[in-house]
């Protein structure tokens, strides 16, 4: 059972995977039950097309509330999930690399015949691992309360496109925060990093629509390279793909330059 | 073999470590005493490789240690420290399970033998222990891999007594099949019981460097009398000297360095002695006086 840093991390993590895959669940099958209400309700309509244009961005837009697979993409995967994911994974990134060296029990693994590049590229593997299973959750919670919600079907291939970026902006998200947090060994540079770059995507995804200055920043937030509503219309765009893929990927690369020399307290 | 040569490290303008030199030989046990804050840890962590030099090199077994290349010494490296943070959320079983996956070679008989000389909790997580139980399991995890280089960072600090001796007894006994184990200390009766040599560290830098049974020539005697004449002065090469007045006369303790002729002389020659104590070992006090006389000359 502990036979690498990969599974003594998992395991260590487990009721953390446990808590956040039932939170996934229970807001999937939240989400999938409000979808009649949302269908049919003329009301709604009429409040958003009172708004100023800048907060209709918060909304959505509203055709997409009429069929399933574009209503669960817009309100769950392009709302809710990134931001509830975006906390959880600077929560868990913060968790594997800060907290774990201000505990010093990063010292104690440091004394054993494991290699910095090692334990980090381990520890990161388990990030991905915990967020799969989470993301897991999404699947198994529309799954499970579809059927039992008037027209709300949506195809397997669709939900897994859609929980497959999910995952892959939630990785992005938890690999900002967990290699500037083994990069430099910071908890509060890692920490307002990760929040600056979850918190500035949603702020440029929302309001960049419809506000003009905004609008030409809007390529960097992470988000844009998450359009749900797009997948659940069409497919995975891959440039999207490797846009997260290289910020994440790039990130891990200069954690593990800084963090193969640095000091470890 | 341990070296460190010309080693600095800065912590901004701060300078933990000053020009460092010192070389450990293949199964020798090697004592470390200073005061806190005098540079042992930083040392420690530098021969680890937790941290790096800001100049000078540090050498384990003739290869220089490096933050990104220490792992590949570790090997042969067992290392425990008094402040160490084992996982909490693991039972020592799963953390020694996890350790012994991590080294090459199969140290069943070697964890067997361990666990029953420190007796440790293995089933309850560690985070629940108490200090000197998770002190247990640090100790065993240094030595459970045998390594040839020990190295232990004030590895008794929450140790009983009686485990604190079994401790010792495996440090004998590491000595006798010519481990090297470099250790740090604020308990000088242990460092001069086990160690062969003692070295001694005050503001990052090294001030003596002695064998053992010097440090106790050089500690001297700590001397106490009880005499009714009030006007007794002491010895002239007395040091730490105490007075303490009473109404049947006065009691004087001072550490006395010079020969045992002298002392006798002076003994000789105190008027109204009622009492004396002469004590051999006063560790201790030689390293305070070390420590003091030092800091005069610097």
């Amino acid at each position: 059972m502990m036979r690498s840093v990969y599974l003594k991390t998992l395991y260590d993590k487990r009721w953390f995977v446990f808590g956040w895959t039932l939170g996934f669940v229970a807001l999937s099958v939240l989400m999938t039950s409000f979808f009649p209400a949302m269908r049919q309700t003329g009301a709604l309509d009429a409040l958003v097309t009172n708004m100023p244009p800048a907060l209709q961005g918060l909304i959505g837009n509203l055709g997409d509330l009429k069929s399933f697979p574009t209503y669960i993409a817009s309100q769950l995967f392009d709302i809710r999930v990134p931001l509830i994911a975006g906390v959880m994974a600077i929560i868990l990134a913060l968790g594997l690399s800060t907290a774990e060296e201000e505990r010093g029990e990063l010292r104690t693994l440091l004394s054993l015949p494991i290699s910095r590049t090692k334990l980090l590229i381990e520890k990161w593997l388990a990030l991905g691992t915990i967020m799969a299973i989470s993301t897991l959750g999404i699947i198994i919670g529309i799954l499970a309360s579809a059927p039992l919600v008037d027209g709300a079907s949506i195809e397997l291939s669709t939900l897994l496109h859609l929980v497959a970026m999910t995952w892959l902006i939630m990785v992005t998200f938890g690999t900002v925060t967990f290699a500037a947090g083994f990069a430099s060994g910071s908890r509060a540079f890692a920490n307002t990093l990760g929040v600056l770059v979850i918190i500035g995507s949603f702020i440029l995804s929302t309001f960049g629509q419809s506000v003009d200055w905004l609008s030409d920043f809007e390529k960097f937030s992470l988000l844009h390279y998450f359009p749900a509503v797009e997948i659940a219309k069409n497919s995975i765009d891959f440039n999207n793909v490797v846009v997260l893929g290289t910020v994440a990927a790039v990130s891990l690369i200069i954690a593990v330059i800084l963090f193969r020399r640095r000091d470890v307290a | 073999m341990i070296q460190l040569k010309h080693v600095t490290k800065k912590f901004g303008s701060l300078a933990a470590l000053d020009d460092v030199s010192l070389k450990i030989q293949q199964g020798e046990i090697v004592g470390f005493v200073g005061a806190n804050g005098a540079g042992k840890t930083t040392t420690i962590s530098t021969i680890m490789g937790f941290i790096g030099t800001t100049a000078g090199t540090v050498e384990l077994q003739g290869q220089k240690v490096e933050p990104q290349t220490a792992h590949r010494l570790h090997t042969s490296l067992g290392y425990a420290a008094g402040d160490m943070e084992l996982p909490a959320r693991l039972t020592a079983r799963q953390y020694f399970s996890f350790l012994l996956h991590q080294s090459q070679g199969d140290h069943t008989k070697q964890y067997e033998a361990l666990s029953r000389r420190f007796k440790p909790q293995l089933d309850k997580k560690i985070g629940t222990l108490s200090r000197g139980n998770k002190q247990k399991i640090a100790l065993i995890a240094a030595f459970v891999t045998d390594p040839d280089i020990i190295i232990l960072d004030e590895p008794t600090s929450g140790l009983d007594p009686m485990m604190q001796e079994a401790f010792l007894d495996l440090v004998r006994e590491s000595k006798a099949s010519g481990k090297t184990i470099f250790m740090s200390s604020h308990y000088l009766t242990e460092v001069a019981d086990v160690c062969s040599r003692v070295i001694l560290m005050r503001d990052g830098a090294i001030i003596e460097d002695v064998k053992a049974h010097q440090l106790l020539e050089k500690s001297g005697k700590s001397v106490t009398i009880i005499t009714g004449y009030r006007a007794t002065r002491p010895p002239k090469d007395a040091i730490d000297v105490t007075t303490d007045a009473h109404k049947n006369g006065v009691s004087l303790t001072f550490v006395f360095k010079g020969s045992a002729a002298e002392l006798q002389r002076w003994v000789a020659s105190v008027k109204q002695l009622q009492d004396i104590e002469i004590s051999e070992y006063n560790l201790e006090g030689a390293f305070k006086s070390l420590y003091e006389s030092e800091e005069k000359t610097v």
